[in-house]
């Protein structure tokens, strides 16, 4: 033995037990408990402001009874707020039914022609930093009070993220994959169906759903400055503004937020579906 | 000859050899040399192991030989018609499953369906991934990941079967087991067969030669027959005469780094 030999610190370490893995009830309360705590916080800081206010002003921030009794209480309303939902629902989908196929294409035609990235890539951020809003009265005054200004408003919110991650993913490729087609000699087109497209589609999917959910908020700003017409949220939010029922106004905030969350959550739901089997960014 | 390089023409390798490299050489754009005036002659069902310091060029030689990359220089002589060939990963889509990635490289050459099918279910079962055809590579270990993408290529039925360092990231033991399964296929199947490996060990115990690259530029400087007769036994690695080879390859070895 050496003579160096450092002297030992012996302890006893116990064993630990195997966990138990949790019951179906402890995960939920796990899951929910800190969404549903936040949530009440929200609703306390809600109250604390809304009583902070003189009471001339509390017409900003409405009670609970008052959603209730003014604006979600009332069938009329009710039957308004669904139809109106249905008109914003329409509109998002038609941008984006408009968006997701051209912008798709763009992506890919951008992977082709490296000289048609370099061309198309700087008009895209400059078009994704063009205030919107800004020019909404511009494309009012060309497409007139239709659909067209509408669509065209919601294509320009949903479009820069969907070439931009598709072409992210496309150039993500393993290298060697490609290299194993090669060998084949496979076509770029065939390249693109079974080894790029795939490979791409978990990156396509979170631009789609940045998309998704922005092209619901799309729709309703695009209403806001078209206030004629059997119209959606957005005509709600501002009409309901200039009639002073910022209740209704909130029920129509209301409606729009679960709409956005649910074409995220839908779009989620769908990704996992598709990929959880073989991509990592997928929850188990 | 009169072929330019863009179009290769069909034409008997010198001295009916299964693969030619005459005075080849391979510089990159950027005018790295990968090869330079690499002489290699590899006969029709020769095993042949590529050893060489690392960054020598190994690998771009595996590169030229297969198509992936042009030559610059001098003449390559291959059968590419039906090539199998491994990279340093087991390279599958992760989106398919076990039996749809074995059947991927068929499905590229546009065999019928059935047969894609019956061709990969027998490859799977050969190198013992039965009961995994549906399963997702992402299930699978390292070794079983190499198996499926050794059975991707074997459904080809190849010609010629080149080994890019296959099993580099793989522990021992599985390494040694796959050693005797490629040896196996190699027996049964009759493939001419060229492996790029930075194992000494693992060149001699699979290979009816070995040869040594120097560092870069890469050529050819030394050549090794291994007399050991196929199938080997994984004992060999015990006997004198595979440690004397093994020490006289490593000793070419270093004599080509020191240059």
């Amino acid at each position: 033995m050496s003579e160096i030999a450092k002297k030992a610190k012996v302890e006893v370490y116990p064993p630990q037990p195997v966990p138990t893995p949790p019951t179906l009830t402890k995960r939920l309360i796990l899951n929910l408990m800190p969404p549903v705590i936040l949530g009440i916080g929200v609703i306390i800081a809600y109250a604390l402001v809304r009583n902070s206010l003189p009471p001339h002003r509390q017409f900003l921030m409405p009670s609970a009874g008052g959603l209730w009794e003014l604006a979600l209480g009332l069938p009329d309303f009710r039957r308004e707020l669904l139809a109106r939902t249905g008109v914003t629902i329409g509109i998002a989908l038609t941008g984006l039914a408009v968006t997701i196929p051209t912008a798709i294409a763009v992506g890919i035609i951008m992977f082709r022609f490296y000289t048609l990235e370099k061309a198309i890539f700087p008009f895209l951020v400059a078009l994704q930093s063009v205030p919107v809003m800004a020019i909404i009265p511009l494309i009012q005054s060309a497409l007139g009070f239709g659909l067209a200004p509408k669509v065209l408003i919601v294509v320009l919110f949903t479009f820069f993220a969907i070439p931009t991650t598709l072409l992210l993913g496309l150039k993500s490729v393993d290298k060697n994959i490609l290299n194993l087609f090669r060998l084949q000699g496979a076509s770029w087109w065939v390249m693109l169906r079974k080894a790029c497209f795939p490979s791409a589609a978990p990156t396509l999917f979170a631009g789609l759903k940045i998309s998704g959910s922005l092209a619901v908020i799309a729709a309703i700003v695009s209403e806001l400055f078209f206030l004629s017409g059997e119209g959606g949220l957005g005509q709600l939010l501002m009409n309901s503004k200039i009639d002073f029922k910022y209740e209704q106004m909130y029920a129509a905030l209301i409606a729009s937020s679960i709409l956005s969350i649910s074409v995220y959550l839908l779009f989620n739901w769908l990704g996992n579906r598709l990929f959880s089997h073989w991509h990592e960014s997928s929850e188990k | 000859m009169s072929s330019s390089p863009q179009t290769p023409m069909e034409a008997p390798a010198p001295g009916g050899n299964a693969i030619v490299f005459d005075n080849v050489s391979m510089t990159f754009p950027d005018g790295t040399e990968g090869l330079k005036g690499t002489d290699l002659a590899i006969r029709p069902g020769e095993f042949v192991s590529v050893v060489g310091p690392s960054g020598c060029g190994k690998s771009t030689l595996l590169k030229v030989a297969s198509g992936l990359v042009r030559h610059t220089g001098g003449e390559v002589w291959v059968d590419r018609a039906q090539l199998g060939y491994t990279f340093q990963d087991a390279t599958l889509l992760p989106w398919r499953k076990v039996i749809d990635n074995v059947a991927l490289l068929m499905e590229l050459r546009g065999y019928p369906a059935a047969e894609r099918r019956r061709i990969a279910q027998e490859k799977i079962e050969l190198v013992g991934l039965k009961g995994f055809e549906n399963s997702y590579p992402q299930r699978l270990s390292g070794g079983m990941k190499m198996r499926a993408s050794l059975a991707r290529s074997l459904a080809l039925n190849p010609a010629v079967f080149m080994f890019d360092e296959p099993f580099g990231a793989l522990d021992e033991i599985t390494r040694e087991r796959l050693n005797d399964e490629v040896i196996e296929f190699y027996t049964r199947e009759g493939f001419t067969g060229i492996f790029i490996t930075h194992s000494i060990p693992e060149a001699v115990y699979m290979s009816s030669k070995v040869v040594v690259m120097s560092a870069r530029p890469g050529r050819i400087v030394a050549q090794f027959d291994i007399p050991f007769a196929y199938p080997r036994h994984p004992d060999l690695r015990y006997e004198p005469e595979f440690s004397k080879l093994s020490g006289e390859v490593s000793k070419a070895l270093r004599a080509a780094i020191e240059g």
